[in-house]
């Protein structure tokens, strides 16, 4: 009788040990507080007081759950001194519990978790960087090298909102061709559409943003906001000076890793969208970012040392750029097909899939029209200012 | 609440049903004094390379058939707050005392009385290491026995132990003594 008790109180405890109740708490304050703990030989004071409170928390959880099943403290020990929980399998379940009593084995815990946190995080850079830079691989601790990796992203991105843009650029003179081409089936307002278009084309810089709005359906209308001003701003001043410059690009160069007081989110998403300014300055703002960039990388910290939020920052950053990336190897594709479809067009035979375009298109200038009204209207009132 | 609280410490605390008897011993003294060093060669480990402690080390020594787990705490001023912190369920307190750092005598003298004031080392046997026995200037352990009024203590079982921790000697000496005394104690 008293076995049977042990036994279904065994199963209850062993359930609660791995329910979300018992587990999130406790992962969650490990994960918290794991920081601090490394492998050296000599323990911190402050490990302590962080036993302290994981005894509190892990005394409250027990209480609770003991009030909630309706046993006792004795019934517990019974259990949990059963030959059943003496099983491999079940120490390691208790093994949270029992380094309340243990400090050399929370902390062995706590250490772990800490290494474990750290593989994921040199996991994920690897995986979404291609490879690891080499001041953590070698556990060297180079700042230069840092800096090295964080200009080569930037430069990568300029790279690449350069071909952007190009591409983007490309296609509004496919646009253009299209709206001859279908100037007969949509009546509405050919004329106007097609000296819209005609406009872009001999004012290309001017009108680059309205470009390429009209690829990105999906942008915020925030971005847009700002990637609108900032164009309008770069091409009034032919040749930005380095603290106009500046003044977007504080709040856009690589704000993870050195400034995590700022929102990565909103700073994050205007990098590509503003380098895909004009062509004539997008040449100076890239060397203002570059120097900019450099000076601010005077943070002297290895990527381990980083605090988590920043180095999740990173992480966060790293995701966006390989976005980017994706989105670019997209556009690229979509260019080479657009290619093949555009010699056809300039001879007036018409192949299957110019067929099928114009019927997008009259949709998608409409939308097109709508927000180069509003890009203009932005950028008059920029320049107003 | 707080019993309950107490209760199911010790519940927890019997669930790790070692067969082995475990002993906490915590070990103290000022800076300086040796007791990282006795704690390495405690644990036979290399005594060359130690600095000065800023948190704590602890070792595991078997000896007579139990566990002593030695709990070694920083001794600079800036760290002997917290010392309290260490002294729960202590079962013995090793004094560590420089013998040849004669102008700290007093001082070293004030930190343990205060020790032995402790609440939760009321009763906790100690054991006194005269280290540094090695060095030609150390003051012999009789005459720091009498200058720590250690024949005063009378609430509990105490020794003094000349010793040398970078040589060893006299370090296995004091470990038969706590053996001995807490194999008693505890039966």
């Amino acid at each position: 009788m008293a076995e049977d008790d042990s036994e279904w109180v065994i199963e209850s405890i062993v359930g609660y040990l791995g329910s979300p109740e018992w587990v999130i708490p406790v992962t969650d304050f490990m994960e918290n507080k794991c920081t601090v703990f490394d492998d050296e030989d000599e323990n911190k004071l402050s490990y302590t007081e962080i036993h302290a409170q994981y005894k509190k928390l892990v005394e409250k959880l027990l209480d609770n759950y003991m009030q909630e099943v309706g046993i006792n403290e004795q019934q517990f020990l019974d259990a949990c001194t059963s030959p059943f929980a003496k099983s491999k399998t079940l120490q390691s379940v208790f093994q949270p519990v029992l380094a309340t009593d243990d400090f050399q084995m929370f902390r062995s815990l706590m250490v772990q978790k800490n290494m474990e946190l750290q593989l994921q995080a040199l996991r994920v850079i690897k995986e979404r960087n291609g490879a690891l830079p080499e001041c953590l691989t070698d556990g060297v601790d180079v700042m230069a090298e840092l800096q090295e990796q964080e200009m080569k992203i930037l430069q990568e991105v300029l790279k690449k909102s350069k071909e952007e843009y190009d591409e983007e650029m490309c296609r509004r003179m496919r646009s253009e061709e299209e709206v001859g081409s279908t100037s007969s089936s949509c009546s509405d307002k050919p004329v106007s559409e097609s000296r819209e278009a005609h406009n872009a084309m001999t004012a290309p810089s001017q009108h680059g943003n309205t470009a390429k709005v009209s690829s990105k359906p999906t942008k915020k209308e925030e971005s847009k906001t700002a990637a609108a001003g900032s164009a309008a701003k770069s091409s009034s001043t032919s040749k930005p000076k380095p603290d106009s410059g500046s003044n977007g690009v504080e709040s856009r160069v690589l704000p993870a890793v050195r400034a995590p007081v700022k929102s990565s989110e909103p700073s994050a998403s205007l990098i590509p969208e503003s380098t895909r300014q004009s062509s004539s300055s997008s040449q100076s703002t890239a060397e203002v970012w570059l120097e900019e960039a450099h000076r601010e990388a005077g943070f002297t910290k290895p990527f381990v040392e980083l605090t988590t939020s920043q180095q999740e920052e990173l992480q966060q950053r790293a995701t966006y750029l390989r976005q980017q990336r994706d989105k670019l190897h997209a556009l690229k594709k979509e260019q080479q097909k657009s290619k093949h479809t555009t010699t056809p067009v300039e001879s007036p035979a018409t192949t299957t899939t110019t067929n099928t375009i114009p019927e997008i298109s009259a949709e998608e200038k409409k939308k097109l029209q709508k927000r180069k009204h509003l890009a203009d209207k932005l950028k008059e009132e920029v320049i107003k200012k | 609440m707080g019993e309950a609280q107490k209760g199911l410490l010790s519940v927890i605390e019997k669930l790790k049903g070692s067969t082995e008897q475990e002993v906490r011993i915590v070990l103290l003294g000022l800076d300086n004094a040796g007791k990282t060093t006795l704690l390495k060669s405690l644990a036979s480990e290399d005594v060359n390379t130690i600095t000065p402690t800023q948190g704590f080390n602890i070792k595991s020594v078997a000896s007579h058939g139990m566990k002593l787990n030695v709990w070694d705490i920083g001794g600079q001023r800036k760290i002997r707050p917290f010392w309290k912190k260490y002294l729960e369920n202590t079962d013995l307190l090793i004094y560590v005392i420089d013998s040849a750092d004669k102008k700290r005598f007093e001082e070293t003298g004030l930190e343990l009385s205060e020790l032995i004031d402790e609440e939760n080392l009321k009763g906790v046997p100690v054991l006194i290491f005269a280290n540094k026995q090695d060095l030609a200037t150390a003051s012999p352990a009789s005459e720091i026995a009498e200058g720590l009024n250690l024949h005063t203590y009378r609430d509990r079982e105490w020794q003094i132990q000349a010793c040398s921790a970078v040589s060893g000697e006299g370090v296995q000496d004091g470990m038969n003594w706590i053996c001995n005394n807490i194999v008693n104690k505890k039966k």
